[in-house]
């Protein structure tokens, strides 16, 4: 299969992935209407149905880890975050869950949604089952919203104050980076499935010979996408909160 | 009352030669943060001339082609020194003394949080400095660049001590450095004065707060390396050298995580500086001080993740290459914005060109320039060509010089009158200034142009190709220019200090609180603060018609938080990054496994049980913590007890388990597992042995004295938060080391 009859017909339109999409915008409709943000929500959906009809899901489903980290980065960082933005002001957490807005939970969270899958094993599990790859999705989507709770929450006071978020971002940023050196400079592969793909589509050759992605260049770039773009991400949180910070208790914003 | 005749009886005793004298002495012993700011200062000056006059040697020997003035050893010698001097014992120190003086006094505080702390961290650069010179009588100095690559700098390629010594010395002046730093943070978070709320700090202190916090995260990044490559020259291992399976880029990897933010912890105070004297002289506030502010933390940020820059000549890789370059030109972004923000700031000032001012507009020029020729290094291709060719150390040097120099030119003309109370003449001043303008550029423009013609660095002679020869001549004019600017500086500061004319305690008509009080302050720094509303306090005084906005709340009532807390707490933090290191290389080499001795012959579960007890010992100490908050003195002493005797029993296991393997034969040197096995769990013994005195020293405190005090009870909460990280090392140490081979 050549690049461009691979992206021209490698998308899964008939997925699950469509149905639940549907179901959770009307879910999102009939719970909050008007008084959230819908956009942010569609965002959400729409950046959770590229992960997963687009050929990059195909690519991340056996072919390339490295497509596998962006899907991964998607999912913790990407869609859980629009996600709370789109929450309307006067949502909260039921009671009975109230210990996941404790920032411990969250940071664990967020870093362990890093670490956790991508112990060896799990990384392969997850690689090669569909329902192992339905946990791993819907773990991920949990844990990146108990992460990002803590910056995004709907109301000022649930969120913690612009410097100690300043440092619960660095601290996971640099929790993440971490793995990501070990993962661009392990010469071993941390994800054995991606070494020797099943060639479901015929796309092998193609990958490894004109995109020039061999598996230790794949896992290096896996590991680079971890380390370098994911800390983008944080770091562009952390202006964020440096400029909420700045903005705060002004007076035409203090009731904001 | 009688606070305003201490400070006129002060004053004259400063400025009066005879009643001076019995200052002398006083020097020495001070932990007053002044002085010791200027002794930080007078040290980075001493060094400034003998890192001055190896330069100078250097562009002697490179006057004419084919030059026989210098011996090739010599050569290499000399640009080592000149390199590590000037990073380590001038830039370093200059800057540090002026956040030293300065921002103590910014923030209305009486001195640093931890005084004794800030005399220990200057003591560490003149003894670091005299080490490293030591080694010029010890067998000569170590001549393998400042950035003393292995496996050059290991002991078949380099076996006189030169090396031992340099590490050492960096070593001392890295922990100094920490020290300052935590100082530093433990400073701006505990002890600002009433209404100096974070947000309106001025941009000087929070560059300088910024600034610390790359020192803490990337000095223990070298420190770890410098503790390698000093086990692998003293105690035979294997980390640097190929041929016991060490790896030479490994070095480079850490030396430049270190490295990069390097040029950011010297930059940093820089931009600082600037960002205080363009407003001042241009009459108007900083244009977008949040800009300023956080376009610093953006650079501190991602000045920790693109150290790969460094070594595109290594050849890591397609990916590696690519990556790197992409966020090496991020930097420019945040560095951008500052520059548009000082250039703003002028547009439409009323601009004073004292010399505080002309050196911060050269600066701008200047660093525009090194910032774009920094920029073309992010280029990978581009890098191939110039990296090892006189194009880059004309880039750096217009950083270091260009930009750092000039700020700290600038800055000793702006604070000097409220250091010695004497304004420098502005006549010498811009002497210096133009000489320098001259000289620097002279020097420095040309080398672009020769690496571009192809000259390489770090060589002692070059044959006598076209253009070669009489564009270093031209270079080497330049730097007698310098050093003319250079003396006339030196005679302007002891002139000046002597027969100056009298500052008063405004001369600049500034707005920042360092200006509130007398010049100099008094010891204690302010008799009585100003009110501070804004970020500009002294102008809301001199302008109470039309003060500044009011920034943010004013938390009049806020308790901050303990100094002691804090303090502990970003030590802790330079530990992690210590760890995190010896960790990574020990993953690295576990990676690569070797003949011999591996981790699968360790004994599990015997360390399982000796873990528990350091676990346990956690526990306990938390338990005499609720003792002392109880104030139940026997509760306290016996969890106490209790927690001394368990950490001793995880000693006495962890000898124990080196004595088996000595006993077998393993020893540090045998192989690649065996280095870094006793590195990792030996530097992590050696703190838990640090633990264990601590918590001895209070036991003992608290058998002798008496339990109530505040003090007491900050301090050992500070020491349980050491005891509970050095607990959590273990867990990862534990993991890594021992756990890990058993899931495989």
């Amino acid at each position: 299969m050549t690049t461009y009859q691979f992206f021209t017909t490698a998308w899964a339109w008939n997925s699950i992935v469509l149905i639940l999409s549907a179901l959770a915008l009307i879910a999102y409709f009939f719970t909050f209407g008007r008084r959230g943000r819908p956009l942010y929500f569609a965002g959400a959906v729409g950046v959770f149905l590229l992960a997963f009809i687009s050929p990059f899901s195909e690519l991340a489903n056996g072919y390339l880890f490295s497509a596998h980290m962006v899907q991964h980065i998607l999912l913790v960082l990407i869609v859980p975050a629009l996600f709370l933005l789109s929450l309307p002001q006067s949502f909260s957490l039921r009671s009975s869950l109230s210990y996941l807005s404790h920032p411990l939970v969250g940071w664990i969270a967020g870093v362990g949604a890093m670490w956790l899958w991508h112990a060896p094993t799990l990384c392969n599990a997850a690689a090669t089952s569909r329902s192992i790859s339905a946990i791993q999705t819907t773990s991920l989507l949990l844990m990146g919203s108990v992460f990002w709770w803590q910056v995004l929450a709907p109301r000022e006071e649930q969120r913690l104050s612009p410097l100690a978020g300043i440092v619960y971002l660095f601290t996971a940023c640099t929790a993440c980076s971490v793995l990501g050196i070990i993962l661009t400079f392990a010469p071993v592969s941390i994800c054995p499935v991606y070494q020797h793909p099943v060639d479901r589509l015929g796309m092998l050759s193609t990958i490894r010979g004109q995109w020039g992605l061999t598996s230790d260049r794949d896992q290096q770039i896996g590991g680079l996408l971890m380390w370098v773009p994911m800390c983008a991400i944080y770091a562009t949180a952390i202006l964020a909160q440096l400029a909420r910070w700045h903005s705060s208790a002004q007076p035409e914003q203090s009731n904001a | 009352m009688n606070g305003t005749t201490t400070i006129a009886e002060f004053r004259h005793a400063v400025l009066d030669p005879a009643k001076r004298a019995h200052y002398r002495l006083a020097w020495l012993s001070t932990v007053d943060h002044k002085r010791i700011a200027v002794l930080y200062m007078l040290t980075g000056l001493v060094f400034f001339v003998i890192g001055g006059v190896e330069a100078l040697f250097m562009r002697l020997q490179l006057a004419i082609p084919n030059n026989h003035f210098l011996a090739p050893d010599t050569f290499n010698q000399l640009f080592t020194m000149h390199g590590t001097t000037m990073i380590f014992l001038v830039v370093m120190p200059v800057v540090f003394g002026f956040a030293n003086y300065v921002l103590p006094l910014q923030i209305g505080a009486r001195d640093m949080a931890f005084p004794r702390l800030n005399a220990f961290g200057f003591w560490c650069v003149p003894f670091g400095g005299i080490l490293l010179h030591f080694s010029v009588l010890a067998g000569g100095a170590p001549a393998v660049g400042w950035f003393s690559y292995a496996p050059l700098s290991e002991t078949p390629y380099s076996s006189s001590p030169g090396v031992d010594y340099w590490a050492v010395a960096l070593f001392v002046l890295g922990i100094g450095s920490i020290s300052f730093a935590i100082n530093t943070i433990a400073t701006v978070i505990s002890l600002r004065g009433p209404g100096m709320t974070m947000r309106r700090l001025p941009l000087f202190t929070w560059i300088n707060f910024v600034n610390a916090f790359i020192i803490i995260l990337a000095l223990p990044v070298l420190n770890g390396a410098l503790a390698m490559i000093l086990i692998d020259r003293q105690l035979q291992g294997h980390f640097f050298l190929p041929i016991g399976g060490g790896s030479p880029v490994l070095w480079q990897h850490i030396f430049w995580a270190f490295g990069h933010p390097e040029v950011y912890i010297m930059a940093l105070p820089a931009f600082a500086i600037v960002s205080e004297i363009i407003p001042v002289f241009s009459r108007k506030p900083i244009f977008g001080y949040e800009f300023v502010a956080a376009s610093s933390v953006a650079i501190a940020v991602l000045s920790l993740g693109v150290w790969g820059h460094h070594m595109f000549t290594v050849g890591m890789g397609r990916p590696l290459d690519v990556f790197f370059a992409i966020s090496s030109m991020l930097i420019a972004i945040p560095t951008g914005v500052k520059v548009l923000n000082w250039t703003a700031t002028m547009l439409g000032g009323r601009i004073r060109f004292d010399v505080p001012m002309l050196c911060c507009i050269a600066f701008l020029i200047q660093f525009l320039v090194a910032g774009l020729t920094g920029i073309s290094h992010a280029s990978v291709a581009l890098d191939w060509q110039t990296k090892n060719s006189y194009f880059l150390v004309a880039h750096f040097h217009f950083v270091a010089v260009g930009a750092i120099v000039f700020a700290v030119l600038g800055g000793l003309q702006y604070w000097f009158p409220k250091m010695s109370g004497r304004m420098l003449s502005e006549r010498l001043g811009k002497w210096t200034f133009w000489l320098m303008v001259i000289g620097f550029n002279m020097t420095f423009v040309i080398q672009h142009f020769l690496g571009l013609l192809g000259m390489p660095r770090r060589v002692y002679t070059y044959p006598d190709l076209p253009h070669w020869g009489w564009m270093n001549l031209l270079s080497t004019t330049g730097v007698f220019f310098m050093s003319a600017a250079a003396l006339i500086l030196v005679w302007n500061l002891a002139a000046s200090f002597f027969r100056g004319k009298v500052a008063g305690d405004n001369p600049w008509d500034a707005w920042t609180l360092e200006w509130a009080t007398t010049s100099p302050p008094p010891h204690e720094n302010f008799v009585a603060l100003p009110p501070i509303r804004s970020r500009r306090p002294l102008w809301d005084i001199a302008n109470p018609d039309r003060p500044d906005p009011i920034v943010g709340e004013s938390s009049a009532a806020v308790t901050l938080p303990d100094h002691n807390k804090i303090g502990i707490l970003s030590f802790i933090l330079s530990e992690a990054g210590f760890f995190a290191t010896l960790i990574l290389a020990y993953l690295y080499f576990y990676a690569h496994p070797q003949p011999g001795p591996n981790a699968r012959g360790l004994d599990v579960p015997r360390t399982l049980i000796f873990s528990v007890c350091l676990f346990a010992s956690s526990f306990t100490f938390w338990r005499s913590e609720v003792g002392l908050m109880k104030q139940r003195r026997g509760s306290m002493l016996g969890w106490l007890a209790l927690t001394i005797l368990l950490g001793g029993i995880f000693l006495v296991g962890q000898v124990n388990e080196y004595w088996k393997l000595f006993q077998t034969g393993v020893d540090l040197s045998t192989n690649m597992f065996s280095t870094t096995f006793f590195t990792l769990t030996g530097f992590h013994g050696l703190h838990v042995l640090m633990g264990l005195v601590a918590l001895l020293i209070f036991l003992w405190m608290a058998w002798e004295g008496d339990l109530v005090s505040a003090r007491f009870g900050s301090a050992f909460k500070s020491l349980g938060y050491f005891w509970h990280f050095v607990d959590v090392v273990w867990i990862f140490v534990l993991f890594t080391v021992y756990l890990l081979p058993l899931l495989r």
